[in-house]
């Protein structure tokens, strides 16, 4: 069986956004894209040495796009209604557009809303299936205040990510069975923060 | 009345969120869209409502907004014709 590692890894938080310099649109995201590409662009992978089409992309975020939906239903009352930037950013998976967009990434993609444990077998699985040779993982877990009071969790502000790729080395080798990564995603992903 | 492209461009700037730039780095008589500032077509919503909030003007048919959104000063001549008084 091919072997699977993380390349790199990285975290970023809230706290992290205002000294980011990722373009001059930085600013037009919702806040769990600003995160997911921060997090990515914080592993510091050299995407240009990289077939495009070969990276894939995993990303989970924890309360899906929900803090922008309030968001933007908070804006409803507003002159003009609520921002039409907001409304492209009230679906889970605009952050996996971003960071395509960004990296100019077009292999496949993934997004799930909830359980961050699904992101290591799922990306391996992309690339034990041939259909990608790399993976960017990116958890996110986003709750912002308004979100907060309406589902009951801890306002958060953080997103994960690492980088699977074909072979060994990097910081540690996949294990072989998923039970086994969902414990390894457990372990690399438990840490929740407040941005 | 005239408003100044200086003013509008800031305005711009704060609510499309641009990020490292400035008003004086905008050419008044660049595109808008596409080549020059490089706006696109999430960026045109937020400038009707920018328009609607901060000059009380609603624009209802495309094809009389298209030519004022060809460059900031397009932009400011069309709101010092249609800025209610």
């Amino acid at each position: 069986m091919t072997e699977i590692s993380i390349a790199a890894a990285s975290t970023v938080t809230g706290a992290d956004l205002p000294a980011a310099r990722l373009g001059q649109r930085f600013g037009r995201l919702d806040l769990q894209s600003q995160l997911a590409l921060l997090a990515v662009a914080s592993l510091n992978v050299n995407f240009d040495g990289l077939p495009r089409d070969r990276t894939g992309i995993c990303l989970a975020a924890s309360a899906g796009s929900l803090s922008t939906d309030v968001n933007f239903w908070n804006g409803r009352h507003a002159v003009g209604g609520p921002s039409p930037t907001l409304f492209a950013y009230t679906l889970p998976s605009a952050a996996v557009g971003e960071v395509a967009i960004h990296f100019r990434l077009t292999g496949p993609n993934l997004c799930f809303v909830g359980d961050d444990k699904i992101i290591l077998p799922e990306a391996a699985d992309l690339l034990r299936r041939g259909e990608a040779d790399a993976c960017v993982c990116i958890y996110c877990d986003v709750v912002t205040a308004d979100c907060s009071k309406i589902i009951s969790l801890p306002p958060a502000a953080m997103a994960r990510a690492f980088f699977l790729k074909n072979g060994g080395g990097g910081i540690c080798t996949l294990p072989e069975f998923d039970r086994d990564m969902k414990a390894l995603s457990a372990i690399i992903f438990q840490t929740k923060s407040a941005g | 009345m005239q408003i100044s492209t200086h003013e509008l461009k800031s305005k711009i700037i704060e609510s499309l969120k641009l990020q490292d730039i400035t008003p004086e780095q905008i050419d008044d008589d660049a595109p808008l869209f596409g080549t020059g500032l490089g706006l696109d077509s999430i960026d045109a919503l937020e400038l009707v409502v920018l328009l609607e909030k901060e000059y009380g003007i609603v624009i209802k048919d495309i094809e009389e907004g298209r030519p004022a959104f060809r460059s900031v000063r397009t932009l400011a001549d069309f709101i010092a014709v249609k800025r209610p008084q």
